[in-house]
């Protein structure tokens, strides 16, 4: 089976005036329709990963790759237009802070239904609708009130699961989440993820799930890359975590504290080891 | 005598005919050189508590006591009590040196020895000295949250109120955090009490930990009951199996 999407020796290069910086080296992977997590420090290059599969990567900033294939079509040779068509319809992709990435002066029905007018060219009823039926596949209560409110009149986690809503009602075939639940409490991110959860099984969406939570990822993904500094230091599967044998995921998952732990201090990351000159070099 | 005392503490917030009632009813004590938890979601009046502390939070009722006497706002308080915040990226002032930021409790508190004063703060929480002359825009996350606790110990205070000091920090430099803070504690006799919605983070920092819901205290817990599950209320508990750390061992 060809998988959903093909990514070979990805990488990402800023110009800057001290010459170039590579925020992601070299990276490659295949998803077939699954759960793949992406976790990483701030700096490791997960967030670039994610963006540059839609080619949201903005000058100074280049894309390049030996292959970035998505269902068949060479994604490094779409036009603007194809990309367009693309982005939001097959692949979607849900923003890490509902604050910045709903519209703040625009209430939520309105930018629910915007695409759905504009794109798919329904009627106000017909889109109307169809937005309710997102609000309600996310678990939320009262959509009426929701589709009235604007972005500040909302929770977090009520502006997370609109975000969710939009990016799924054209149904994407893939899905890029970034850090969809850091910015939720324990319980209401337990409800989310299980919302996507059921999305990946009854639709058979692909999806690629970035974070920096370790614990959060193993539990929810099946597959895992770890990425240090813009390379993959280690791919396994997401139940063999805690059999991991690279010093710096062993090193991710000791230094965080447990409940019932023995409150000693906690081990820091020791970064001058081999591996990690090997993976700057 | 504790050194902390909440009794019945009740906040109100009211805008434009609306009232909030953001903490209702709640109180605890803290020990001298105990540390102590408030743990709970967004919204359930943690961190509402550590501001009514600092008289940045509209008291309706209650009373809260330090060492036995009633809250006296001005240079006093600062000398006793100081806060670190959650977001290093916005809690230090971005046009100030490093240096600026540490001086300023001493200039205020007419201190003198300055000079020494903030290059030994800086050395104490794991930063060079060179940094001294640096912006806050030139350091890491966790290299501003140290500056941010070296200028809440610049005024040797006994009691550090601790807003989520490491919830927006990566798991290593996380970890740097907390052993710098655990560190600080033993050495100078710091009382903490904490914020934070990771009851991992809780436990490895207090002794006691009291459970919020909706402004509302729920439950009390000491360490040993946290992690051997013995908790009353349902959202006691809730919480503490929806912590990562607890799907970590049910997945392994």
């Amino acid at each position: 089976m060809t998988p959903l999407l093909d990514v070979k020796n990805l990488r990402v290069t800023f110009d800057t005036e001290t010459g170039p910086v590579e925020a992601v080296r070299g990276v490659s992977f295949s998803l077939g329709r699954e759960r793949l997590g992406i976790v990483g420090e701030s700096g490791s290059g997960k967030t670039m990963t994610g963006r540059s599969v839609l080619r949201l990567i903005r000058p100074p900033g280049r894309i390049a790759a030996d292959v970035m294939r998505f269902d068949g079509q060479d994604l490094m040779k779409a036009g603007e237009r194809e990309m367009r068509a693309l982005r939001g319809k097959r692949i979607g992709m849900v923003m890490q802070d509902p604050k910045y990435s709903l519209n703040p002066v625009m209430n939520v029905g309105d930018q629910l239904t915007e695409g759905l007018r504009r794109r798919d060219g329904l009627g106000r009823k017909d889109a109307r609708a169809k937005a309710l039926a997102a609000l309600e596949a996310v678990q939320i209560r009262d959509p009426e009130r929701v589709m009235a409110a604007y972005p500040h009149e909302l929770s977090g986690g009520m502006g997370q699961r609109v975000m969710i809503a939009m990016m799924l009602i054209p149904e994407p075939d893939l899905l890029i989440a970034d850090e969809p639940t850091s910015a939720l409490d324990v319980t209401v991110q337990a409800e989310v993820l299980s919302i996507l959860d059921g999305l990946v099984k009854d639709r058979g969406m692909g999806l690629i799930f970035i974070s920096h939570d370790l614990r959060l990822v193993s539990r929810f993904c099946d597959r895992v890359l770890v990425m240090y500094k813009g390379k993959v230091v280690e791919e396994l599967a997401a139940r063999d975590l805690m059999q991991a044998r690279h010093p710096y995921t062993q090193g991710l998952l000791n230094c965080l504290p447990r409940i019932g732990g023995d409150r000693g201090p906690l081990p820091g990351l020791d970064r001058t080891g081999d591996w990690a000159t090997e993976a700057v070099a | 005598m504790s050194l902390i005392e909440i009794e019945k503490l009740s906040v109100t917030f009211q805008a434009q005919g609306r009232e909030v009632r953001a903490v209702q009813d709640v109180s605890f004590k803290v020990e001298a050189r105990e540390s102590y938890g408030l743990v709970g979601e967004s919204g359930s009046g943690k961190s509402t508590i550590l501001r009514a502390i600092c008289g940045m939070a509209p008291v309706s009722a209650g009373a809260i006591r330090l060492d036995g006497q009633p809250l006296n706002a001005g240079r006093g308080f600062a000398r006793q009590v100081q806060m670190v915040f959650q977001d290093p990226y916005a809690s230090l002032h971005p046009r100030h040196t490093i240096d600026r930021t540490l001086s300023e409790p001493l200039a205020i508190h007419g201190i003198a020895e300055s000079d020494r004063r903030v290059v030994k703060a800086l050395t104490d929480v794991g930063l060079p000295a060179s940094f001294r002359f640096r912006y806050p825009h030139q350091l890491s996350g966790g290299q501003r949250q140290r500056v941010a606790i070296a200028r809440a110990l610049m005024l040797e205070p006994k009691i550090l109120l601790l807003d989520e000091p490491t919830s927006a920090l990566d798991a290593s430099v996380q970890a740097e955090v907390l052993n710098l803070l655990a560190a600080l504690r033993e050495e100078r006799g710091l009382t903490f009490l904490m914020v934070s919605h990771d009851l991992a983070v809780i436990d490895h920092m207090c002794d006691r930990v009291l459970v919020m819901q909706h402004g509302r205290a729920v439950e009390e817990l000491a360490r040993a009951d946290l992690a051997n599950a013995r908790m009353k209320t349902d959202y006691a508990r809730s919480l503490f199996e929806a912590s990562a750390d607890r799907l970590l061992e049910a997945n392994a």
